[in-house]
Parts: structure tokens; C-alpha cells; sequence
């Protein structure tokens, strides 16, 4: 047998109280298709997910061509070659679309394909510009699993492919062509691994997984005339920035939340401070006009909690290639605030507090998006308060206030 | 009698914590009005104090706690996250509110944003909230326990920092009472109350804990009978 693509050895998983995998190993190696069909609860989609590091082990090591991606110990690494993924939850934004969300899993994948072929092939062509939240539940799921898929036709080299019930709520014709596209990605020499309940997928994996135990599929059917002729690109991209940007540009969410906490801000200062206090203390002056910025970066980073529709956020963390952002428009936002602040207080625009100021609202939204990414592996992120952890930030900004004061900045 | 020690140990220190008020009312000695703003109001130091004692001695426990479930996945180590969590607030709060009270008396504003001692002290306060309240909102399990012991562990680097604040960078918060050298001086009437007054914190925050690891220990309990009827 050739050398395993994706090892399992010996993991143990725990979720909530209960231990939901105990001492599983298993090895997909190059050309393998393993079907694992335990009934509902038995730990399927914890293997997949254990299968990309998104979930810590109790016990045991998870490898990808050998090399170790996640261990008992917490050790992660970034996989050398990236796979395929369909997690059970689809694990795409609404508001991006369908291409959009191909090309990403693609260049994810260090690669290009011909995408127009295979959204014809799945009826989904004429759906191809649209927003995936206008999709049915059918389709999106079509595209969930078009994304698991493709990453296995970009390059020569064998990938991994998990795909979590890619055929839930599939009709018969799509899970036939489907079927049929496994056995091109598996005799492509890709190692797959698949959940499933549907009795379709028997016929094409090599082996089964059942109750921890790995056997021969006795039902298997040979189908090396399956083949494709795919031709692929390679390409080097940065997915998850250009999502971030694409994702700020059509939904203004940086504008809508973290702008209107600064405008506001911004209001109730012109509202209350009378003009001349600008002029009566560099500090209070330094601090007036950086409050606002302040304000739009504590509502930190509106895109984590976008990304947390259809579990988007676990597929972009299980890639470790960068989880999309707000960043830029952080900057923007913040540096024209500063500016608008100072002009609403009669004073002449400093540019460098212009600058301190992009830089104060993105370097605030870091640090509150990593309060939120720090929760996001509750059962309920939304509910962990993590903003009342936000202070922590005010003493930096007091202290930058005071650094500006001193060095005669303004 | 083992059952109730908690209660007995958190009564005691309700006791000796009115004990200490009562004497730093009634008996304390005068401070000097050169050397204070509001020398009636430097009575609240042996509340004020104290409870900063206190709510070290919780935050230790959460870190403890933090670090036993982290690395050894403690169900004890869990239990003493959850009760430091809590005496952290109580602890943490009756300091801020104390704290405040005399900053406004002494030096007219109740807070300043750019004193290190104050703002990190505040930020312990806050953490301990957002354990409190954040454990609350989620099911107990690895999830939960792993998450908030991560932000314990982290949490913890604010506790020498805030110790060492005075020492390093004193702006407002004045320097330690004991240990701090000729400035931080007291006289033996005044030491005393003090010494109580840490006595009888340290006993409630001894009782607090005890009692808090109990609560969750029979939550745990309970949490586990009604899985068992779950399966049945």
C-alpha cells in the first residue's frame, strides 16, 4: 500500500461532556475512497473535522502526508498541500457569489480550473453570478460540495478531499454525477474521505469505516475508464483578503457598524464640547480628536460575525490560510474620522494624527477580532460577552493620547 | 460539620469584615489633613485594601484552576477556575467601588484612564465579569472550559503587572502600605486594623471558594443524573 495522504492515530475527541471519538486511527491513502456511514451521532462529522485540525484532541495525532497537522499536545501546522473541504453546514457567506465562492476554494487550492463546465454540469450555470443567500437549499448545497470537489482536479500531485454528507438534499441525478465524479477525483489518485448515509456511495469507495474499524469494501466496482482531462492553472492569490474586501464593498458592514459607531461618536462630541476646548489643552485636543476612531474600532470586526452564517468561518480556519477581513476599510474609516473630527472642531488637519488615527481603528479592531475568534469555538459565540473585555484597550489609548500630547505632535 | 464549613469559615469572615469596619470608623486613628485631601475619607483604605488582597488571592485561584484544567483537564482544576472567577468579581468590584468612592473624595476625579494600576486592576475586574457571565451563557463542556481557561491563563499576566504599577510607573494610585519603604509607613493602631482586616477578607474569600467549588460541584452532579435519565 502506498504512503498514507491523511492518518488518524489514535484520536481521541471530546465535545460538550461526552467523548465523541475514542482511540479512532485510520489511513486514506492515495487513490482510497473511505465511505464512513456509522448511524447519526456516531462521530462522522467529528472525523472530518478532526481530519482538518478544527477541533483539539484529547489524545492522538492527526497527519497529513506525514507531516503532523494537529496533535494531543496542541502543536498545529499548516498542511503543505491544501485540501478539499465540504463541511456539513455548507460553510459559505450569503453575500458572496457562487463563482466567487468556487474561485476562493480553488485559489485556496494554489490553483485554477475551468469552473463553467461543472456548474453546467450540476444545473447551476445560470446561477453562476448570483449571491449565494439567494440560492435554495439544494443549490447551496451544490456549491458547498462543488467546493470540496474542484480543489482535487488543480495540479498533478494527489490532495486530500473530506466531504461531509455532500449529497444531503441532492436529487438522484445530481448524487449519479456526483458518484461519477468520485471515481474520477479517486483514480486522479486523491485520497477522499466521505460521510454519508446514501447507499449511492457504496459502489465507488474502496473501504468503509464502521464502529472504529476499517474494512474492504467487498461491494466496490472498479471504474478505470472514468477519467478526466481537466487542465489546470496555477495561480497565487490571496483569497481570504480579496473576500474581505469584496464582502466590505457590497455590504458597507465596516460603514454600517463600525462607521456609524464613530459618526455617532462624532455627533455627541460636536454636540456636547464646546469648540474652543480644542484649543484650551493639547491632550484634551489629542484625545477629542482620536475618540471617534476609538469608537469605530471597538465595534472591532464586523466580518467575524458574517462569517459565522453556514459555519464559513470553520472553513476558512480550517485552511490556515487567512480568515477574511476588514482591515483596509478600518483604515480608511478611522483616518477619515480623525480628520473629520478636527474639521468639525475648527483645527487645522494634522496629517500624521490622520494617520495615527487609520492606524488606532485598525489596530482596535485586531484586537477585539481577536477576542471574537478567541470564543468562536463555543457552542454560543454570540453569547460571551467578549466586549466587556473592550477596556483593556483604553489604557493603551489614554497612554497614546499622552505620548501625543508630549511629543508635540499637534 | 464538614458540610457546613464553608459556611462557617464565609460567616467568620462576614464577622471579622464588620469587625474591621466597625474599628476603622470608630477606632482608627485620625490621619494627618496636611498629608490628605479628605483625611475622613482614608477611612475606606481598610476596606479598600483588604479587598485588593482578597481579589489577588481569587485571581490565583482562577489561575490555578485555569492552569489545571488546561494542562491536566482537572475537574477540581475547573471547579477552582469557576469559584476565583467569582470571588474575583465580588472582590474586584468591592475594590473598584471603594477605590472610586475615595479617588473622588481625594482626588476629585473617581478614575483616571491613563494610571496603570488603576486601569489594570479594573481590567482583572472585567475579566473575572466576562468568565462569570460567559460561562453562564454556555453549556458546560471542553468548549466552554477550554475557552475560558485560555482568557484565565492570559488574564493572569495583568496580575503582576498591576502589583508592580506603582513601583514602576506611579501617576496617581499611590505605593504599596507594606514593603513599599519609609513612604508606606504605618503606625501600629493603624497596621493592626489593617491585619484584620486581611485576616477576615482572606477568611470570606477562603469561605467564598469553598462554597462556590461545592455549588458547582452538585451542579455537576445534578448534570450528570439527568443525562443518565437522558439515556434511559
Amino acid at each position: 500500500m502506498s504512503e498514507a495522504l491523511l492518518s488518524l492515530n489514535g484520536v481521541s475527541v471530546r465535545r460538550g461532556s461526552s467523548l465523541v471519538l475514542n482511540d479512532v486511527s485510520l489511513d486514506v491513502a492515495s487513490g482510497q475512497l473511505v465511505l464512513l456511514r456509522d448511524k447519526n451521532g456516531a462521530g462522522k462529522s467529528t472525523i472530518i473535522e478532526v481530519a482538518v485540525g478544527l477541533l483539539p484532541l484529547e489524545k492522538g495525532e492527526v497527519l497529513h502526508s506525514g507531516d503532523v497537522l494537529i496533535d494531543a499536545s496542541g502543536r498545529s501546522k499548516r498542511p503543505k498541500s491544501a485540501f478539499g473541504l465540504t463541511l456539513q453546514s455548507d460553510g459559505c457567506v450569503g453575500s458572496l457569489r457562487v463563482e466567487e465562492h468556487l474561485l476562493n476554494a480553488l485559489d485556496l487550492a494554489g490553483g485554477r480550473v475551468d469552473i463553467d463546465p461543472w456548474l453546467e454540469r450540476y444545473n447551476l450555470a445560470h446561477r453562476k453570478h448570483d449571491l449565494i443567500a439567494h440560492l435554495s437549499g439544494g443549490q447551496r448545497r451544490k456549491v458547498a460540495m462543488l467546493a470540496g470537489l474542484l480543489p482535487g482536479f488543480v495540479g498533478q500531485a494527489p490532495r486530500i478531499l473530506l466531504l461531509d454528507e455532500p449529497a444531503a438534499g441532492l436529487d438522484a441525478a445530481s448524487r449519479a454525477l456526483l458518484v461519477e465524479d468520485l471515481h474520477k477525483l479517486r483514480n486522479r489518485g486523491n485520497a477522499i474521505l466521505l460521510a454519508s448515509h446514501h447507499t449511492d456511495f457504496t459502489a465507488c469507495a474502496t473501504h468503509l469505516l464502521t464502529e472504529n474499524s476499517m474494512e474492504t469494501n467487498e461491494a466496490f466496482e472498479e471504474s478505470k475508464e472514468i477519467t478526466d482531462d481537466m487542465k489546470s492553472s496555477s495561480q497565487k492569490n490571496n483569497p481570504a483578503f480579496r473576500t474581505g474586501f469584496l464582502l466590505n464593498q457590497r455590504t458597507l458592514s465596516t460603514v454600517a457598524s463600525n462607521g456609524i459607531a464613530g459618526f455617532l461618536t462624532l455627533g455627541i462630541l460636536l454636540a456636547l464640547v464646546d469648540v474652543s476646548a480644542a484649543d484650551s489643552s493639547l491632550m484634551q485636543a489629542s484625545g477629542l480628536f482620536l475618540s471617534a476612531a476609538f469608537a469605530a474600532g471597538l465595534v472591532g470586526d464586523n466580518m467575524v460575525s458574517m462569517l459565522h452564517e453556514h459555519r464559513a468561518l470553520d472553513w476558512w480556519k480550517a485552511h490556515r490560510q487567512g480568515i477574511p477581513n476588514s482591515y483596509i476599510h478600518g483604515l480608511f474609516l478611522g483616518a477619515g474620522l480623525t480628520a473629520l473630527t478636527q474639521l468639525g472642531f475648527d483645527a487645522n488637519v494634522s496629517w500624521p494624527l490622520v494617520a495615527i488615527g487609520g492606524l488606532l481603528t485598525i489596530s482596535t479592531m485586531l484586537m477585539v477580532r481577536w477576542m471574537d475568534l478567541a470564543t468562536s469555538r463555543l457552542a454560543r459565540p454570540r453569547a460571551a460577552f467578549t466586549r466587556i473585555l473592550t477596556p483593556i484597550l483604553i489604557l493603551p489609548f489614554a497612554l497614546l493620547v499622552q505620548w501625543i500630547t508630549d511629543s508635540g505632535l499637534l | 460539620m464538614t458540610k457546613r464549613l464553608a459556611e462557617v469559615i464565609l460567616l467568620l469572615g462576614f464577622i471579622g469584615i464588620g469587625m474591621t469596619l466597625g474599628l476603622a470608623f470608630l477606632k482608627a486613628p485620625s490621619v494627618s489633613i496636611n498629608a490628605f485631601e479628605s483625611p475622613d475619607a482614608q477611612r475606606i483604605f481598610y476596606w479598600h485594601v483588604p479587598a485588593a488582597w482578597a481579589a489577588f488571592i481569587a485571581f490565583g485561584f482562577l489561575f490555578v484552576g485555569s492552569a489545571l484544567w488546561f494542562f491536566k483537564r482537572s475537574d477540581l482544576g475547573w471547579r477552582m477556575h469557576v469559584a476565583g472567577a467569582q470571588a474575583g468579581l465580588a472582590t474586584g468590584l468591592m475594590t473598584v467601588w471603594s477605590g472610586m468612592v475615595w479617588g473622588s473624595a481625594e482626588w476629585g476625579v473617581p478614575w483616571d484612564w491613563t494610571d496603570v494600576r488603576l486601569n489594570t486592576f479594573g481590567l482583572l475586574t472585567f475579566l473575572a465579569m466576562f468568565l462569570v457571565l460567559g460561562r453562564q451563557a454556555q453549556p458546560d463542556g471542553v468548549e466552554t472550559r477550554d475557552t475560558f481557561s485560555t482568557f484565565g491563563l492570559f488574564g493572569f499576566v495583568l496580575v503582576p503587572v498591576t502589583y508592580v504599577a506603582t513601583r514602576l510607573w506611579q501617576i496617581r494610585h499611590p505605593g504599596p502600605v507594606i514593603g513599599g519603604g519609609e513612604s508606606g509607613s504605618l503606625n501600629g493602631e493603624m497596621a493592626l486594623i489593617l491585619l484584620l482586616g486581611a485576616v477576615s477578607f482572606t477568611v470570606f474569600i477562603t469561605g467564598h471558594v469553598l462554597m462556590s467549588m461545592r455549588i458547582t460541584s452538585l451542579e455537576q452532579r445534578l448534570e450528570r443524573i439527568q443525562e443518565a435519565k437522558d439515556e434511559v
